[in-house]
């Protein structure tokens, strides 16, 4: 059967969209085990309490802009603190242990969202309503801009690691945690720091994620799975690798949806992720070991 | 300056210090010598607070280092090149040394000064500034590893077996920044499998064994004790 071509470019379009926002979840993700070795199975709890915190924030400010800053400071913070105390007397252990860890504090974490927000979902109010016509489509700029202020807060995480001082710092301690202590770099500090930017960066896309589809209380699990396909797809640790990979599996996930139901079409990005681990199995956009 | 008392450093459970005790005074070049697996490096990684010792007591200037935060001998003036190099793979040489420049309370024209001076000594990392740190030779590496050290203006440097593997040409640049680094003030911990090197470049010797400091003294007495050196180095 043929597919017509606007409806390819349409999903070309959407996939883009949720690949971004993807990408901004799993940069954090990959970064911090990058660091820690921590497998971060809390990760998209981060990204519901980012969407409540937006939530709450946007109700009682009524800007979506500074519940989105508001929601991004409060998270980093509690990041950081979950590194320095839960987190931080594991680093160096078994990765059993930390994902273990990890594993709990999402437990936690949910119930806790549970109990302050309730089970039902909250749908945050866009702060731009406008659309534009996608051929048959009124396509809402939102979902565009969404996509934008994911890849400018990835591009500035890409500048603050290349070029910053701390950005030296972090891509050292990731590279030799043992020598980059005797240079006199603060690893335990640069580990709460790198895990408060990981944490911002999930609730970022919480927040932005809120107008689309709903923050709910039990939504983490499915961002912290489609996040770990993309980190496992890129290679672990790898950032480039992650935001690539987000995009492709966003690609092929919106296109399968063209042929089979959406909730069908996640099955591709499950078979991508089988065919990664047998046949590249330390990641798509990792260069060959020589 | 720096002074190990007693110290016993266990990995696990195999005990690797049975008791060692060292002086380093300021601007001195010390020399650590010994055959391989004696703990002349883990003596190094104790000094650095990369292993805890379980007794005895890391002084450094006065003050007890032992079981301080690894990242804090860095601040009080103490360098670490260790065995494996450990460049920063995937840093450039530059971003590698500014690892040891980006610390607070140095001004930028003091950077300045510490990269130029580095750069002076050893012109092929000026060339290869904004190359990755993995794809210099391993001599590159090793010098390197030594010019990042000079970043954190140490009082001492700890240098565990800078010429090992390295062509003679190599090494006598590493004879020649050790010189340098003494007349500068700088005082060095020198781990090293080459005696010649070793006893040229210090003025005191420790020869280690199993664990223990067996034999201590002058250079010079221990260049007229040729046994000394045959029965413990085997050379």
């Amino acid at each position: 059967m043929a597919i017509p071509f606007d409806q390819i470019l349409i999903q070309t379009v959407n996939g883009l969209v949720n690949g971004m926002i993807l990408a901004l979840v799993a940069s954090g993700l990959t970064l911090i085990f990058g660091i820690m070795d921590i497998v971060n199975f809390a990760h998209g709890e981060l990204v519901m309490l980012g969407g409540f915190t937006g939530a709450t924030a946007l109700a009682v400010t009524g800007s979506f802009w500074l519940a989105l800053v508001a929601a991004v400071l409060t998270i980093a913070l509690l990041g950081a603190l979950l590194q320095a105390t839960a987190l931080r007397p594991l680093v160096g252990r078994d990765p059993l242990t930390t994902i273990l860890a990890t594993f709990g504090i999402s437990l936690v974490l949910q119930k806790y969202a549970l109990w302050q927000w309730g089970p039902s979902a909250r749908k945050l109010q866009e702060p731009i309503t406008g659309q534009f016509n996608l051929f048959y489509l009124e396509y809402p700029w939102y979902r565009v801009l969404t996509a934008l202020l994911a890849a400018g807060i990835i591009g500035a995480l890409y500048l603050f690691l290349r070029y910053g001082k701390y950005g030296i710092w972090i891509r050292a301690a990731t590279q030799d945690r043992i020598m980059a202590q005797a240079m006199g770099i603060p690893v335990p500090l640069v580990h709460a720091v790198v895990f408060g930017i990981g944490a911002s960066m999930a609730a970022a896309s919480g927040v932005l994620f809120g107008p689309l589809g709903g923050v709910t209380q039990t939504m983490g699990a499915d961002f912290t799975l489609r996040a770990f396909i993309v980190v496992v797809v890129g290679g672990m640790g790898n950032l480039g690798g992650s935001i690539l990979a987000s995009i492709l599996i966003s690609l092929i996930e919106a296109y399968a949806s063209l042929v089979v139901s959406p909730a069908q079409a996640v099955i591709a990005s499950f078979v991508v992720l089988i065919l990664t681990q047998l046949f590249r199995p330390t990641g798509l956009f990792v260069p060959t070991p020589k | 300056m720096l002074a190990l008392e007693n110290v016993h450093t266990y990995y696990g459970k195999s005990h690797i210090l049975h008791g060692v005790s060292i002086e380093v005074g300021p601007g001195e070049v010390v020399g650590l010598l010994g055959r391989n697996g004696v703990g002349k490096s883990t003596t190094l990684k104790t000094i650095m607070g990369l292993v805890r010792p379980s007794g005895g007591s890391v002084r450094f200037e006065g003050r007890d280092i032992a079981g301080m935060a690894p990242h804090r001998p860095a601040h009080l003036g103490i360098a670490y090149v260790p065995e494996e190099r450990r460049i920063f793979r995937l840093l450039s040489v530059l971003e590698n040394l500014r690892t040891g420049l980006d610390r607070p309370g140095v001004s930028e024209s003091r950077k300045n000064e510490l990269l130029e001076n580095a750069y002076e000594h050893f012109p092929v990392l000026r060339d290869r500034r904004n190359q990755a740190g993995g794809t210099l030779s391993g001599g590159e590496q090793q010098m390197l590893a030594i010019a990042r050290a000079m970043m954190l203006d140490p009082k001492i440097i700890l240098l565990d077996e800078p010429t090992e593997g390295l062509m003679p040409r190599m090494v006598s640049q590493i004879r020649e920044i050790i010189h340098v680094l003494h007349r500068g003030g700088v005082a060095i911990l020198l781990v090293e499998q080459n005696v010649p090197l070793t006893l040229e470049v210090s003025s005191r010797v420790y020869i280690m064994e199993k664990g223990v400091v067996r034999h201590h003294g002058p250079t010079a007495d221990l260049r007229a004790n040729q046994a000394v050196i045959h029965q413990y180095l085997g050379v």
